[in-house]
C-alpha cells in the first residue's frame, strides 16, 4: 500500500495530539471571527457545493464543489528562518459536474502553508484561505469573505475548469448539533464544531473546457473545525445536504463501520425561516436504492430513499451524474463520491436539489481524520 | 695404461609409461683402451645408443659402473661429469644436430664457446680440421646449404675440436647415402687415429664394423661373447 | 578431432601445469588491466548520473541557476507554465561532517510534502511529520549509516562554511536502491530545515520539473525558458549528465588513452601466452600432421585450444580487473570530487558491455594471437615441426621493414597531429600513440644491433644477450612490449615531475599570504561555504596584520562553459603578486580589476579563445554581463577554467554575500604558525580551517599527486605485464630451443652456463626495452608536456625531468627483467642432454 502523505502527516502529528485543541462543546461562537481559520485545531474545512444554471441558457445546469482544507502539522510554528517553515498544509478540492454532458471534472492542490504556496487569513480578512493553483496553471485558488459574501475562485488549466463565484447567504448560519458541537461517535472526543449556511445565492462564472459561462444558482456552505472526527471503528460517512423545493433544508450524516453498519448518525432540519431543529435518529431513515461501480473498482450506493415521517417528508434522491467520483492523487490515492442529486417526492414531483458525499468506500479510502 | 672408458656389469633399465620395465642393457662389461676403435653392432633396440649415452655421462646405469678416464661417473656430481664430457669426449650424432643460425665454422667452434677457450686459437684449429675434411672453403657458409655428408663432416670437426680422448659416434652414417657414409667413416677413423682418440661407434653395418679394431655385438641388451 | 582436443588438453594440464597456469595468468593479467581502467572510466560519471536519478528520478527537466543558485520565488513562475505537472524545489550543498576527516553529506533539502508524492523514494511511515517538525531531521542512506556507525536518533554535527549545525538521523532511506550508483552520502531533509539551519532564506539551487502526460519536453523547455527569460537554465537529466561529462572530458580522455595502452600491452600478453602454449605443442602437431591430420584440422585444434585458454584467462581476469579497479576507486574518486567538484565514484559496476570487452580482449585476443603461429604450424612440413632444432629466418629478414613501418607510423602520427591540431583536440594523443607504436616496431632492429656488438667468447650471460637475435620473433615482441611499458613509465614520470615542478614554482610565486582561512566544506560547497561576519571580525584583530584578503567564489556559466569565478580585493596592497600573469604588468592588471575588468586563467583563455582586450560573458542571476579581460594568469587548479574579478564586481553580478576564504598578510617577522594556533583557539566555536602558508602548500601538492594515482596504477600494471611477457617469451624460447640446449649440454655446457645464457637473454630484452623505452619516453614526455597538457588541460608546463626517479626506475626495470628470466632460466638449465638423442634410441 502506498504511504499516503496526508495519512503520514496525520499519523505523525497524532503523536503530538494532546497539544491540539479538541472541539469545545462550550465554544463561544463569534462572527465573522469563526469564519476564519482556527489554527489551534488540527483540521478545518470550508465546503461549498451548489447547483448553477447558465444565465443565457437556464437549461444548461452545472454542479460545483470547492473545498479548502486546513491540515495542522504541528500546533507550534517551527522556529526556522525560512519561507518554507510551515505548521500547516493547505489542500484544495474542486469539481465541476456538467449536467448536460454528464461529465465530472476534479482538481486538487496540496501545499504546505507558506508565503509561497498557500495559507489562511485572519479577521478582518478579507482572505480566509488561499492555495497556489495546481502546477501548470498560474494564479491562486482563493476564498474571501467580503461584505458578508463569500468570494470563491479556483482554476486548473490542465483539467479545463475554473470557478469565479460570489455566494451570499440568504438564510442565517445554522449551528449543527447543540451549540454547533457535532458528535461523530458514541465515544467521547470524536466531534467537530460544525456550522452551515444552507442557502447562498450564487453568481459568477464557471469554465468547463473551452466554455466560460455566466451562471446563477444556489449553494450550501459547511465549515467544520476539529482535531479528531472519525472514531477508530468508523471507515467513512454518507452525507446529505438537501435544499427542498418548499424552502426547508435537510442535512443528514451517517457514519459507517467497516461492515457497512451504522455507527452514528445525525440530522438537522432547517425551516423556511432559518430555524433549525436537530432530528433524533429514530425520526428519520435513509436507504440506498442502487449501486454504482467506479472505474477504480469502488462500489458506491447510488440513489436513496429518505424518509422523515414526522415532517411529512418521503423523498427519493437520485444522482444527476453517476460518475461524480473525486480521485485524489496528492492525498495518497483517496477517492470519494461527491455529486449533485435531484429530489423527487412520493408522487414523483420535483422536490428540490442537493449534494451527497460518500467517503470510505473501497480499499484504503478511509479519510485520515 | 688404463682404458679410456670401462663398463663393468652395466645394466640400464627404463620404466615405461605403462609401468613395465624395459632392460636396455644387461650386465654389459668391456673396455676401450686409448687409441682403440671399437664398433658396437646389434639390432634396433639392442641397447647400442644407451651404451654410448652411458659412456658420455649423459645417462647413468641402473647398476654396474662406467669409468671414464679412471673416474667412476656415478661418483661425480653433474658439474664434474659435464666438465669431463666437455673436455675429453667428442660426440657425433646420426642427425648431425648442427645449429642452423650459425655458420659452418661457428658450428665447429661451439665446444670452444661452451668451454670458454680462447676463440682465436680455437679458430685456427677449426680451420685446420675443416681443411682436413675438405670444407675449408665452406667455412663461412650457412649450414643449411650443406649436403648431409658435408653436415656430418662439420659435426665431426665439432666433435674433434677440443682433442677428445674419446670420440662417441651414434650411427654417424645412418642418415647418409653409401658414398657419403663411406667418406665420413674414412675421415672419422683417419682423424681419430691421427689425433690418437679412442672411438666407440654404433653401426648397423657389418662392413663398417669390420673396419674397427674390435667389434662388440649387443643382443637384447646382452653383449655376445 | 574434438575428442582429441579434450584428451590433449587434459593431458597438457597434467603434464605442464605450471606453464598452463602461467599462460592463463598471462591472459588474466592482460584482461584485468584493460578491464580495470575501463571500469574506472565508465564509473567516473556513475555517481553523478545515479544521484540525478535517485533524487530527481521522475523529473523531466531541471531548472538551475547560472551561478549555481536560484531565487525560490521562481517556483511560482515555473508552476505557472502550461504543461508542468510538478515542480519540486531543492536546496543542495555538501556539508562537512565535523570531527570526521573528509566525511561529508551531500545534503538535499527538498519540499518533502511534495516530494513524498512525487519523488521516486519514500519516507518510512510517519517520517514526514517528523521530517517537517523535528529540528535537524535528516534521512541518510543505510550504507552511509553503516559506514559511520549512525543509528536513527543519533546527532550528527555538520558544518557548511563556518556555520555549525546539529542534524538528527531521522530515517534511513535507501536511495541507492533506486539508482545503485547514487552517492551513499546523499542525505535528504526538508527544505525549510536546510535553509534555516545551513543555508539562507530565499535561496535554493534547483527546481525539478515533471512534465504533464503527453507534453512535448522540447516545447515545455522552450516555454520554461521563455518564462524565465534567462534568469535560469532549463536542462534535461541527460543534458545535466552530458554537462558533467563535458567537465570530465579531458580527465576521461586521459583514462581512455591509458586504457588503450593497457589494451595494447594486455593484448600482447595474451598473444605471448598463447604462443608459449603452442611452443610446447609443436612436436605433437607435427605428429598429428604426420599421421594424416589435415592442415585445417590442425588449425582448428590450435585455435580451439587458444580460445579455451583465452576463456579460462578471461574468467580469471574479470575478477582481477574488478579488484584492481576497486583498489583505485578512492584516488580517482578524490580527483573527480576535489578537482571537478562532481560526485565521486560510489560503486564500480561491471555492465554487460564491459564483460563483453573483457571476453573480446581475452578470447579474441588469444585466438588472434594464435592465428599466426597456428597458420605457421598448419603450413609447415610436418618434419620441420618434429625437428628439435628449428629455424626462424623470416623475422630477421623483416626487422628492417618493421623498423621502417614504425618510423612511418611516427611520421604519419606527426603529420596527422600537425594537420588536425587546434581542430580536433585528441590529435595530441594521436601523436603520443604514434610514439607508442613506433617504439615496439623498432625492437627487432635494436635486437639485431645488439647481436652485432661482437662475438661472445663463452657460453654465459653475454652470450645470452648477444644471441637474442637468434629467436627474433618472441624476443622482439617481449622487448617491444617492455619498451612500450618503459616509454609510458618514463614519459608519464617526466610529465608528472614537470607538472609538479611547475606547480611548485607557481605556488612559490603566488602563494604569498602567511595564514589562510577556509572551511571544511569549502572545497566542495564553494559559494555556499561562507565565513560568518564574526569570523572575519576576529581575523581583523590579528596582531601584526598588514592586509586581509577576502575571497568569494562561485561556479558560473561564462564564455559558454562552467568556470570558477572568484572575487577578491583588487585594492589589497601588494595584491598584484597573488597572480602570475603570462604577459603584462600585474599592477596595471589589478588596477583594471578594480575598474571592473576580469583576469582569466590560462586554461580558460586557451579553451575559450580569450586574450587581453576581449570580453568574458558571465551569466549572473540578473542576466549576462560582458567583462573586459585585463590579462591572463597562470593557474593549475581548475582545468575547466577560472577567472578573477574585484569583490565589487562580484557583488554587482551575484549580489552581496559573505566570503568563503580569507588570507592574512602579517608584518615581516611575525610568527605565522603561532598566529595559526591563536586563531584556531579563538575560533574554536566555528567550523574553520586555518593553515599556514607552508601547510597549505603541502596540501595543494598532495591534491595534485592524487590526480596522478591512476597513471601510476597503469605504470605498475604495464611493468608487471611486461615482466610477465619476458617470462613467457623466455619460456617459449626454452621450449623451442630444447634441442639446442640439449646439444649444449651434450657438448659439455653446465647447468649454470645455460642458466646464465637465459638470464642474459632476459637482461638483453630488458636492455633493449629500456633503451627503446627511454627514447620513446623522451618523445612521449615532450608530447605530454608540450602538446597534451596545453591542448587538454589548457595549462603550459615547463620540462622538469626527475632524474633520480628515472634512474631508479631504470634499475628497477633491469631487476624486473632479470627476475622475470629466473624461472625460464631454471627450466632451460634443466634440459637433459639425452633429449637430443632420443630420436636415435
Amino acid at each position: 500500500m502506498r504511504c499516503s502523505p496526508l495519512a503520514a502527516l496525520i499519523a505523525a502529528t497524532l503523536a503530538a495530539a494532546p497539544a491540539w485543541r479538541p472541539a469545545d462543546p462550550a465554544h463561544r461562537w463569534e462572527l465573522p471571527r469563526d469564519h476564519f481559520a482556527h489554527p489551534d485545531h488540527r483540521n478545518e474545512w470550508w465546503y461549498f457545493t451548489g447547483t448553477l444554471a447558465a444565465v443565457d441558457d437556464p437549461a444548461r445546469r452545472l454542479g460545483y464543489q470547492l473545498t479548502f482544507f486546513r491540515v495542522g502539522l504541528s500546533p507550534e510554528p517551527p522556529a526556522l528562518d525560512s519561507a518554507w517553515a510551515a505548521s500547516q498544509a493547505v489542500m484544495g478540492h474542486a469539481a465541476v459536474t456538467d449536467l448536460r454532458s454528464r461529465t465530472h471534472r476534479f482538481s486538487e492542490v496540496l501545499w504546505r502553508a507558506s508565503p509561497l504556496l498557500g495559507g489562511f487569513g485572519a479577521p478582518p480578512g478579507p482572505g480566509v484561505a488561499w492555495a497556489r493553483a495546481p502546477a501548470g496553471t498560474p494564479g491562486r485558488w482563493t476564498l474571501r469573505l467580503e461584505g458578508g459574501a463569500f468570494h470563491l475562485a479556483m482554476r486548473d488549466d490542465a483539467r479545463g475548469i475554473a470557478l469565479d463565484l460570489v455566494a451570499r447567504p440568504t438564510k442565517p448560519l445554522v449551528l449543527q448539533g447543540p451549540n454547533g458541537y457535532s458528535r461523530k461517535a458514541a465515544q467521547v472526543g470524536y466531534a467537530s464544531l460544525y456550522s452551515s449556511y444552507t442557502r447562498l445565492a450564487t453568481e459568477g462564472t464557471v469554465t468547463v473546457g473551452s466554455e466560460t459561462l455566466r451562471v446563477t444558482g444556489e449553494s450550501w456552505m459547511d465549515q467544520e473545525i476539529g482535531s479528531s472526527q472519525l472514531a477508530p471503528s468508523q471507515v467513512g460517512w454518507d452525507w446529505f445536504s438537501l435544499r427542498l423545493a418548499d424552502g426547508r433544508d435537510l442535512m443528514l450524516y451517517v457514519l459507517r463501520r467497516a461492515d457497512g453498519s451504522v455507527d452514528w448518525r445525525n440530522g438537522t432540519l432547517v425551516a423556511r425561516d432559518g430555524a433549525a431543529r436537530s432530528l433524533a435518529p429514530q425520526e428519520w431513515s435513509v436507504s440506498a436504492l442502487s449501486t454504482w461501480r467506479s472505474p477504480r473498482g469502488v462500489t458506491y450506493p447510488a440513489g436513496w430513499r429518505i424518509d422523515v415521517p414526522g415532517e411529512g417528508l418521503r423523498l427519493v434522491a437520485a444522482p444527476e451524474v453517476a460518475s461524480a467520483e473525486n480521485r485524489s492523487t496528492l492525498a495518497g490515492g483517496i477517492s470519494y463520491w461527491e455529486g449533485p442529486v435531484r429530489l423527487t417526492g412520493a408522487d414523483g414531483s420535483a422536490a428540490g436539489e442537493g449534494y451527497v458525499e460518500l467517503t470510505g468506500y473501497g480499499e484504503g479510502t478511509r479519510p485520515p481524520l | 695404461m688404463e682404458p679410456v672408458v670401462t663398463f663393468r656389469e652395466v645394466t640400464r633399465e627404463y620404466r615405461t609409461a605403462g609401468g613395465a620395465v624395459l632392460r636396455a642393457l644387461r650386465g654389459v662389461s668391456g673396455e676401450v683402451p686409448a687409441g682403440r676403435i671399437v664398433a658396437v653392432t646389434g639390432r634396433s633396440g639392442s641397447g647400442k645408443s644407451t651404451l654410448l649415452h652411458l659412456a658420455a655421462g649423459i645417462d647413468a646405469p641402473t647398476s654396474g659402473e662406467v669409468v671414464l678416464l679412471g673416474r667412476p661417473l656415478a661418483a661425480l656430481p653433474d658439474r664434474e661429469r659435464t666438465r669431463l664430457r666437455r673436455d675429453h669426449v667428442g660426440l657425433v650424432f646420426q642427425f648431425f644436430h648442427l645449429l642452423p643460425h650459425l655458420s659452418v665454422e661457428d658450428n665447429v667452434l661451439v665446444p670452444a664457446l661452451v668451454a670458454g677457450d680462447p676463440l682465436r686459437e680455437a679458430a685456427v684449429r677449426a680451420r685446420a680440421l675443416l681443411e682436413r675434411v675438405g670444407l675449408e672453403e665452406r667455412a663461412g657458409d650457412a649450414v643449411q646449404k650443406l649436403s648431409g655428408g658435408e653436415m656430418q663432416r662439420v659435426a665431426l670437426c665439432r666433435a674433434l675440436l677440443r682433442r677428445p680422448r674419446l670420440l662417441l659416434a651414434d650411427e654417424p652414417t645412418g642418415n647418409l647415402d653409401e658414398e657419403s657414409g663411406e667418406r665420413v667413416m674414412d675421415l672419422l677413423l683417419g682423424l681419430a687415429r691421427d689425433e690418437g682418440s679412442a672411438v666407440l661407434f654404433v653401426t648397423h653395418s657389418r662392413e663398417l664394423a669390420a673396419r674397427a679394431d674390435e667389434a662388440w655385438t649387443l643382443h637384447s641388451g646382452l653383449r655376445e661373447p | 578431432m574434438r575428442r582429441y582436443l579434450v584428451r590433449a588438453i587434459a593431458k597438457e594440464l597434467r603434464a605442464s601445469r605450471a606453464l598452463f597456469i602461467l599462460a592463463v595468468a598471462g591472459v588474466a593479467l592482460g584482461v584485468g588491466s584493460v578491464l580495470s581502467i575501463q571500469i574506472l572510466n565508465r564509473s567516473a560519471l556513475g555517481a553523478f548520473a545515479g544521484s540525478v536519478r535517485a533524487l530527481s528520478g521522475e523529473a523531466d527537466l531541471s531548472v538551475l541557476g547560472w551561478a549555481g543558485f536560484l531565487d525560490e520565488r521562481l517556483l511560482d513562475e515555473v508552476l505557472s507554465v502550461r504543461g508542468v505537472a510538478a515542480a519540486i524545489p531543492l536546496w543542495r550543498a555538501e556539508a562537512a561532517v565535523d570531527g570526521r576527516t573528509d566525511a561529508s553529506l551531500e545534503l538535499v533539502g527538498a519540499d518533502l510534502l511534495q516530494a513524498a508524492v512525487r519523488a521516486p523514494w519514500r519516507l518510512p511511515e510517519g517520517g514526514l511529520g517528523d521530517a517537517l517538525t523535528r529540528r535537524g531531521w535528516v534521512a541518510v542512506t543505510p550504507a552511509l549509516a553503516a559506514e559511520m556507525g549512525w543509528r536513527v536518533g543519533d546527532r550528527i554535527p555538520v558544518s557548511l562554511g563556518s556555520r555549525r549545525a546539529t542534524l538528527v538521523v531521522g530515517a534511513l532511506v535507501d536511495l541507492q536502491r533506486i539508482a545503485p550508483l547514487a552517492s551513499r552520502r546523499l542525505a535528504v531533509m526538508d527544505i525549510a530545515q536546510a535553509q534555516a539551519l545551513l543555508g539562507e532564506r530565499g535561496r535554493i539551487h534547483q527546481l525539478d520539473v515533471r512534465a504533464a502526460e503527453g507534453v512535448s519536453l522540447a516545447e515545455l523547455r522552450a516555454r520554461l525558458e521563455a518564462r524565465l527569460g534567462g534568469r535560469a537554465r532549463v536542462l534535461t537529466p541527460e543534458q545535466r549528465t552530458a554537462e558533467a561529462e563535458g567537465l570530465l572530458a579531458a580527465f576521461r580522455l586521459n583514462l581512455t588513452a591509458l586504457s588503450l595502452v593497457s589494451l595494447l600491452v594486455g593484448g600482447f600478453l595474451v598473444y605471448a601466452s598463447v604462443r608459449a602454449s603452442l611452443a610446447r605443442r609443436r612436436e605433437e602437431l607435427g605428429v598429428l600432421r604426420a599421421v594424416g591430420a589435415t592442415r585445417a584440422q590442425v588449425l582448428r585444434l590450435v585455435l580451439a585450444e587458444a580460445a579455451l585458454l583465452g576463456a579460462a584467462g578471461t574468467a580469471a581476469g574479470i575478477p582481477l580487473g574488478w579488484l584492481a579497479a576497486r583498489a583505485n576507486v578512492a584516488a580517482v574518486s578524490g580527483t573527480i570530487r576535489n578537482l571537478y567538484l562532481l560526485e565521486g565514484i560510489e560503486a564500480v559496476t561491471l555492465g554487460p558491455g564491459l564483460v563483453l570487452l573483457a571476453v573480446a580482449t581475452g578470447v579474441a585476443g588469444a585466438v588472434a594471437g594464435a592465428l599466426g603461429p597456428a597458420i605457421d604450424a598448419s603450413r609447415e612440413d610436418p618434419r620441420a615441426l618434429l625437428a628439435s632444432i628449428t629455424l626462424e629466418e623470416r623475422v630477421r629478414a623483416r626487422s628492417g621493414r618493421t623498423l621502417a613501418a614504425g618510423l612511418a607510423a611516427l611520421a604519419a602520427a606527426a603529420a596527422a597531429h600537425v594537420a588536425l591540431r587546434g581542430r580536433w583536440a585528441p590529435s595530441a594523443f594521436v601523436l603520443a600513440l604514434g610514439v607508442l607504436v613506433a617504439v615496439p616496431l623498432a625492437a627487432p632492429a635494436a635486437i639485431r644491433l645488439l647481436a652485432r656488438a661482437g662475438r661472445p667468447h663463452r657460453l654465459g650471460v653475454a652470450y645470452g644477450v648477444r644471441t637474442l637475435g637468434a629467436r627474433l620473433g618472441s624476443s622482439a615482441v617481449a622487448a617491444g612490449a617492455l619498451a612500450v611499458a618503459v616509454a609510458m613509465l618514463a614519459g608519464v614520470t617526466v610529465m608528472v615531475g614537470s607538472f609538479r615542478g611547475s606547480v611548485e614554482r607557481w605556488l612559490d610565486a603566488t602563494l604569498r599570504a602567511d595564514v589562510y582561512v577556509s572551511t571544511p566544506s569549502w572545497r566542495r560547497a564553494r559559494s555556499d561555504a561562507t565565513l560568518a561576519p564574526e569570523v572575519i571580525a576576529r581575523l581583523r584583530q590579528a596582531p601584526g596584520l598588514v592586509g586581509l584578503d577576502l575571497l568569494r567564489q562561485v561556479q558560473v556559466q561564462a564564455a559558454g562553459r562552467r568556470i570558477s569565478l572568484s572575487g577578491l580585493d583588487g585594492a589589497l596592497p601588494g595584491g598584484e603578486r597573488r597572480v602570475e600573469l603570462l604577459a603584462g604588468d600585474p599592477a596595471a592588471a589589478m588596477a583594471a580589476l578594480r575598474g571592473g575588468a576580469a583576469l582569466v586563467s590560462e586554461p580558460l583563455a586557451r579553451k575559450a579563445g580569450l586574450a587581453p582586450g576581449s570580453r568574458l560573458a558571465v551569466r549572473g542571476p540578473g542576466g549576462e554581463t560582458a567583462l573586459p579581460v585585463a590579462g591572463v594568469y597562470r593557474d593549475y587548479g581548475t582545468e575547466g577554467g577560472a577567472a578573477l574579478v574585484d569583490l565589487s564586481t562580484f557583488a554587482r553580478l551575484f549580489g552581496p554575500g559573505a566570503p568563503s576564504n580569507a588570507a592574512l598578510y602579517l608584518a615581516p617577522g611575525a610568527d605565522a604558525e603561532a598566529e595559526v594556533l591563536r586563531l584556531r583557539a579563538a575560533l574554536r566555536d566555528h567550523a574553520v580551517q586555518i593553515r599556514s602558508n607552508r601547510t597549505l602548500r603541502g596540501e595543494v601538492l598532495a591534491l595534485f599527486e592524487q590526480t596522478f594515482a591512476v597513471t601510476r596504477l597503469l605504470q605498475a600494471m604495464g611493468l608487471v605485464i611486461a615482466a610477465a611477457g619476458v617470462t613467457l617469451s623466455l619460456l617459449v624460447l626454452a621450449r623451442e630451443r630444447r634441442g639446442e640446449l640439449a646439444l649444449y649440454r651434450a657438448l659439455g655446457a653446465t647447468r649454470p652456463q645455460l642458466f646464465a645464457v637465459f638470464l642474459g637473454r632476459g637482461l638483453g630484452i630488458g636492455l633493449v626495452g629500456l633503451a627503446l623505452g627511454a627514447a620513446g619516453g623522451a618523445g612521449l614526455a615532450r608530447v605530454l608536456v608540450d602538446v597534451v597538457n596545453p591542448a587538454f588541460f589548457g595549462w603550459s608546463i615547463a620540462l622538469h625531468p626527475p632524474w633520480g626517479a628515472l634512474g631508479g626506475q631504470a634499475l628497477a626495470i633491469l631487476a624486473a627483467a632479470a627476475a622475470a628470466s629466473l624461472y625460464p632460466a631454471l627450466t632451460a638449465s634443466r634440459t637433459p642432454a639425452a633429449e637430443l638423442s632420443r630420436d636415435a634410441l
